[in-house]
């Protein structure tokens, strides 16, 4: 099979086109594409590895059974990421809703000595010459960890994708399958909230 | 207050809305001048625009989970393996789709996209102008003014809303409200279309739903949501999810809205008694203005429902305050006369009582 042979050269909309013809291969060079970014998104939004894997998985099955009924109405990448972005939001909810299923780098953020295994590990990695500063930053990281508990799901995903995943809000929405308007709602949202958690520290 | 000052309060609030975007370079170019502009003359916007920039240094400097956990890339090989192997479990069953019609098309489509829109062009042209007037000459012979018939909307279960997101809620308008077509973009495991008119059983539980979840719903979507619902507020299970959005919802516009849908049904004792809760305890004084003008509107129906003169309106109160939930509404409507923080809702109270109340008491 030449196609085969040549498939990390073809452009996506190729690459989509033979796997939904039902070429494995073109399904995983499509998976060894983007996959790096899924993992990171699911990473950076649930905090904990073994959830990140799991919505991995069931974000490429996802995508795996219904490439078929994919019409290239927008890319590809997009497409991914509004299968991603649920994903992760159906299992933030879920988290939500069972308080015990919670992560525990996120609940240890509450316990009384304050400065997680996470923070820790952080301070080790990222030490800086001044003790003071350093102690500063570590108590903002906290502060920032725990009002970003209190954000809801949609607000969390908006907030992680602009901030951390760097996107516009319109690629956010598509990725939401929403509005701009409805996307600068919840980021406007999510920052009030994290301003009212951080006042102190001001 | 000087017009000025006034005119700088709102100033403020406008550009302190915009600061949030404008730090993280989401404005418009419009916006962006409008804010440098009043930034130059306003210290406390200024100072605003400090503190977000500060919150946003924060959280840039904030270490990334994926830096931290998978630096060194084996989580991401761990994935590729198991996906790899579940995908083994699955090839057998997977892989050919069900049944694809054309499949051939739409791949030769998918790799030629100037070809096929010139194909689709030519086609469109075919069936626009043979085969729609020949429809039409049909249509007018036998199918005169004929309903199109719809199929109904899915039946979504309790599992499926739970977890199910709105994309969008769009109304096409109808002769009669009731019959407007409702059409739903959803996600619940997958993005779900879902469309049918205000009689039907499925779209009126999604609607529904998220008038009665409203946490869990961006405002706009709720506020979609409530209107669509107004049409049909006569019914019970309708009535008591926008009664809740009246008195819950966290945000102004969406308990106005929902205040609106319940106008025609203020007759009713319930929503007489959410319109005297709201009046009490309300927040923001427009809501609490609206609660009262609709239970003017609800002591000026008589017993059947039909409504009694628009403009004045006697209470009786040999009559009308041995009914408690009349009585209750007077109260209110005397308590929020001397009580209430806002000037205008007490103006208004007062009115209402001189507009329901008996004629001696004028």
């Amino acid at each position: 099979m030449a196609a085969v042979a040549s498939l990390p050269h073809l452009d996506e909309r190729a690459l989509v086109a033979e796997a939904q013809a039902g070429s494995r291969a073109a399904f995983e060079e499509l998976v060894r594409r983007y996959d790096r970014d899924v993992l990171r998104l699911a990473l950076n939004l649930m905090k904990r590895p073994e959830d990140a894997r799991d919505v991995y998985q069931e974000a490429f099955l996802k995508v795996y059974r219904n490439l078929h009924r994919f019409r290239f109405e927008c890319s590809f990448y997009t497409w991914l990421y509004r299968i991603v972005t649920n994903v992760c939001l159906d299992q933030l909810r879920r988290r939500q809703a069972r308080p015990e299923d919670q992560a525990p780098e996120l609940n240890s953020a509450h316990h009384e000595d304050g400065i997680t295994d996470f923070f820790e590990r952080q301070r080790e990695h990222r030490a800086t010459q001044d003790p003071e500063r350093r102690l500063m930053g570590g108590e903002i990281r906290v502060r920032i960890a725990r009002a970003m508990e209190r954000l809801s799901p949609r607000e969390r995903v908006v907030f992680e994708m602009k901030h951390y995943q760097g996107l516009k809000l319109r690629a956010i929405g598509d990725a939401l399958g929403t509005t701009e308007e409805t996307v600068k709602n919840s980021l406007f949202r999510a920052t009030r909230k994290l301003r009212q958690e951080l006042g102190e520290l001001r | 207050m000087t017009p000025e000052q006034q005119k700088s309060g709102a100033e403020c609030r406008e550009v302190t809305g915009l600061l949030v975007f404008y730090v993280c370079e989401e404005v418009s170019d419009a916006e962006r001048r409008r804010v440098e502009t009043h930034l130059r003359s306003c210290e406390e916007c200024l100072q605003q625009l400090a503190e977000e920039e500060k919150l946003a240094e924060a959280v840039s400097a904030m270490p990334q989970t994926a830096d931290e956990v998978d630096a060194t890339g084996i989580l991401l090989s761990q994935c590729r393996s198991e996906l790899a192997e579940t995908l083994d479990d699955m090839s057998e069953k997977v892989a050919k789709p069900r049944w694809e019609p054309l499949g051939w098309l739409r791949r030769w489509m998918a790799l030629r996209p100037a070809w096929s829109g010139a194909l689709l062009v030519v086609f469109g042209i075919a069936v626009g102008t043979q085969v729609v007037p020949w429809l039409h000459s049909v249509d007018l012979e036998d199918a005169n003014g004929q309903a199109m018939k719809v199929m109904a909307a899915p039946k979504l279960s309790k599992e499926q809303l739970d977890n199910m997101a709105v994309a969008g809620v769009n109304v096409l308008p109808a002769a009669d409200p009731a019959s407007a077509t409702v059409r739903l973009q959803l996600s619940a495991a997958q993005p779900l279309e879902m469309s049918g008119n205000l009689e039907d059983v499925g779209v009126r539980r999604v609607l529904t739903y998220v008038v009665e979840n409203g946490q869990r719903f961006d405002p706009g979507v709720r506020l979609d949501c409530v209107d669509a619902l107004k049409a049909v507020a006569r019914d019970e299970e309708v009535r008591s999810a926008l009664m809740a959005a009246a008195q819950k919802d966290q945000v102004v516009a969406v308990r106005m809205k929902a205040l609106d849908a319940l106008r025609d049904s203020v007759q009713e004792e319930s929503v007489r008694e959410v319109l005297i809760d709201v009046l009490q305890r309300d927040t923001n004084p427009g809501v609490r203005v609206e609660a009262v003008n609709l239970l003017v509107r609800s002591l000026g129906h008589d017993s059947s429902g039909a409504p009694l003169s628009d403009t004045l309106v006697i209470v009786d109160p040999a009559n009308g305050l041995e009914n408690p939930s009349v009585h209750r509404a007077w109260r209110a409507l005397e308590k929020l006369q001397r009580q209430d923080p806002s000037r205008y809702v007490r103006l208004r109270s007062a009115a209402a009582l001189r507009q329901i109340g008996p004629r001696e008491l004028q």
